[in-house]
């Protein structure tokens, strides 16, 4: 009897030794598969990125392709296999994050693009509208027409913020720039993407910009030479000549920063109620590239160097200068500058925001108007 | 000089039946084992992984059970349409109706709490009938192929879902995201614990097995059915209604179907979602529980088991056994393969037939059916 209680107690200890060097064990959860090259896939490299910056400090696992609904069946899984850590990347996880998390309280949740908190789940989102600015400045100077095509995903606060911001930019450089945009109502449809892009194009569009889950609208576009910009990651090898520049994200610089504050005890499963990421340029989570480390492909920088327009803060300037000053401006903080700073319009003549009026994180995510530039139907448009 | 001949069997017999259809199991399992065993993955050990996780697990036999349940409601549906040999392949949509005519109920009518549920699953399986109506018409009054028919409105139920929660039920709370706002307490079904399995929709859908076990067995409606599946001509002879009783049977089979889509979105969703989301093809994968019941509805109950167990063990392999998310579809390809190629076993038989003889077809073993 001594001796079953002796190794017993051997084994509770081993048991305990061994969870003490334990590495965190952080699990993600995709809704695409991860060689989608959009949503999915840019997740992938943040994770693939965290763990190399932990090295043996964290062991990460993925699931991909995880319906919605299901979400609460695999967070189940996880939990089994002893996940401490469960990002779940879509906004439609949200009601199964929220669920598991009661249930399971020793378990640290984030959502990602999610709306609501608890004590041991917190939101966390890296958003474009920044960069969006920025490929507007770039769209309207390469464009001869004026007219830009945008082919969008859904009509939701963040892909209508992503387009107002494209469309202030090109406004920015060309004040008779119009910006049309085609809604796919599906993040992941190339048939339809290639059916917009080729509408937009018979329409006179001659640079075309997107937000939806895809490199088919680059693809589409370079087929009549004209450009286009990559999406999440780099989507130069599918136009290898015409992505001009485009909206990159590194979800890493956000995982590392979450894991690093669970790690060193920050975060714990009670306080996170209030813990919401909302990352820009300045915490260096998204960035304006076709690829990382190149803001403007090499052709087409000689063509932005040419285009000079008198600017009322910079004077005379050519926009591939005009790009990086915006750029290193709000890579400073929102307050250096703001696209959306007020006084600003919508394309209705109602003024939205006050002159001088700085609009706050929650007026970004529930932005329903549309600036003026923008043409084509936009639900629940304030009227 | 003999040789080898294939012939019809006649109706086969219960064991046979039985042992084709675990035979057929079996392999798809040993097929499984070598695509584990390709993946690095030991075969023996996966299984225990499986085992242990999705049935010797509560919350893991919980989902189990929870993912039968629309595919036993849609499935006994099913059994009872294609006994009367009414290939109902839209069992998907109207499972979409249902829930969409519960969701209208659960977000714009005002009922006293306790009336919502029950309301809900009547407008549910009202509205579901109603889609299956159309084709049911067209099929006994034109002669219109009922496979094409009722596949068709499939999309148009999907297109409906998804007009609707991106337009005129998108919610008001979700940043404009294509989802409905979620239901009042009262339209959400209670669950066992703290699992999802809302034991109300279960227990209709044992019902609803019993039910059309009975109405096949014991009433001349059964009987009428029976008969249009086994031998139409002989069916029109004796005078059956063809007009009445298929009307009859595709109500209750789209019904049924219903009633699994007013599940999901009472038990599971809590609000009308993507119809991608709302159904993970629980429609067409009842129709593999009917046939591989047998068209039996007491069976559908066993085999929607075996169906939901499959998919529940996919979470299992990603999860657990680090096996790439595609490989849940191989497996489950790869089960319903089996039991498909199993089919003609059941139907043919080989014989060693001397030139000169010829069994007679029907002269093979006891009926079963």
């Amino acid at each position: 009897m001594r001796r079953i209680l002796m190794s017993l107690a051997a084994l509770v200890a081993l048991a305990f030794a061994t969870a003490q060097d334990d590495p965190l064990k952080v699990a993600f959860i995709y809704v695409g598969p991860v060689g989608d090259y959009g949503f999915s896939y840019a997740h992938d490299l943040g994770r693939q990125a965290t763990q190399e910056h932990f090295g043996d400090a964290i062991e990460t696992v993925y699931v991909e392709d995880v319906p919605e609904p299901e979400v609460e069946a695999f967070i189940d899984q996880l939990v089994a296999d002893g996940a401490d850590v469960i990002f779940g990347t879509s906004f439609g996880y949200g009601d199964g994050i929220l669920a598991a998390a009661q249930r399971y309280p020793d378990v640290i949740f984030g959502w990602g693009t999610g709306i609501s908190r608890a004590p041991n789940v917190l939101t966390y989102m890296a958003d474009f509208y920044q960069v969006y600015y920025l490929n507007g400045l770039i769209a309207a100077a390469l464009s001869e027409s004026g007219d830009l095509g945008y082919v969008a995903a859904f009509p939701i606060a963040e892909v209508k913020r992503h387009i107002n911001g494209f469309t202030l930019g090109a406004r920015e450089v060309n004040p008779d720039a119009e910006v049309a945009v085609r809604w796919l109502y599906n993040w992941f449809d190339p048939a339809g993407a290639t059916e917009a892009s080729e509408a937009l194009m018979a329409n006179g569009a001659d640079v075309l910009a997107f937000t939806e889950d895809t490199p088919t609208v680059i693809q589409v576009a370079a087929d009549r030479g004209y450009p286009g910009f990559s999406h999440y990651a780099s989507m130069v090898e599918f136009a290898p000549d015409h992505v001009a520049s485009g909206q990159l994200v590194h979800w890493d610089t956000i995982y590392i920063d979450i894991l690093e504050k669970v790690l060193d005890g920050t975060y714990t499963t009670t306080n996170l109620e209030d813990v919401d990421y909302f990352w820009l340029l300045e915490q260096g989570a998204v960035e304006l590239g076709s690829e990382p480390g190149v803001p403007v492909a090499e052709p087409f920088v000689d063509d932005l160097r040419e285009v000079v327009i008198d600017h009322p803060e910079f004077g005379e300037i050519d926009v591939y200068e005009l790009v990086l000053e915006r750029r290193d401006q709000m890579a400073q903080g929102r307050d250096v500058f703001e696209p959306f700073m007020g006084p600003l319009e919508d394309r209705n003549g109602n003024l939205v925001y006050e002159d001088g009026y700085m609009p706050t994180l929650e007026d970004l995510l529930s932005m329903e108007f549309a600036v003026p530039g923008v043409v084509g139907p936009w639900d629940n448009e304030p009227q | 000089m003999n040789g080898l001949r294939i012939e019809r069997r006649g109706a086969p017999s219960a064991a046979l039946v039985w042992g084709v259809s675990l035979g057929a199991v079996a392999v798809a399992m040993l097929g499984t084992g070598l695509l584990f065993a390709a993946f690095g993955v030991a075969p023996l050990e996966a299984a225990r992984v499986i085992v242990e996780r999705t049935i010797l697990d509560a919350r893991g036999a919980s989902e189990v059970v929870r993912r039968a349940i629309p595919l036993m409601l849609a499935g006994v549906g099913l059994t009872l349409a294609f006994r009367a040999r009414f290939w109902n392949i839209g069992a998907e949509g109207q499972l979409l109706i249902g829930a969409v005519a519960a969701a209208g109920v659960a977000l714009f009518v005002d009922l006293p709490g306790v009336l919502t549920i029950p309301a809900m699953f009547v407008v549910g399986f009202l509205a579901a009938a109603a889609w299956g109506l159309g084709p049911a018409l067209l099929k006994v009054r034109l002669g219109v192929n009922e496979i094409i028919t009722t596949l068709m409105l499939n999309y148009v139920a999907i297109y409906l879902v998804r007009w609707l929660v991106n337009g005129p039920w998108k919610g008001s709370s979700l940043s404009g995201f294509a989802y409905s706002d979620r239901f009042d307490a009262a339209a959400i079904l209670p669950t066992i614990g703290t699992t999802r399995l809302h034991w109300p929709t279960l227990v209709l859908a044992v019902l609803a097995a019993v039910a059309v076990a009975w109405l096949l067995a014991r009433t001349r409606f059964g009987f009428e059915v029976r008969m249009m599946g086994e031998s139409p001509e002989a069916a029109r002879y004796a005078g059956v209604d063809f007009f009445r009783t298929t009307l009859i049977l595709v109500l209750v089979s789209a019904g049924a179907a219903g009633l699994a889509g007013v599940g999901e979105v009472a038990g599971i969703h809590h609000r009308l979602v993507d119809p991608g989301s709302l159904s993970i093809g629980y429609g067409y994968t009842a129709i593999i529980v009917a046939l591989l019941a047998r068209r039996n509805a007491l069976a559908a109950l066993v085999t929607a088991l075996f169906l939901g167990w499959v998919a529940a063990s996919g979470d299992v392999m990603q999860v657990a056994l680090r096996l790439p998310s595609q490989i849940t579809g191989v497996v489950q390809g790869l089960v319903l393969l089996c039991i498909i190629a199993a089919e003609p076993i059941l139907e043919y038989r080989l014989v060693r037939a001397p030139r000169r003889a010829a069994t007679p077809p029907d002269a093979a073993g006891p009926e079963a059916t």
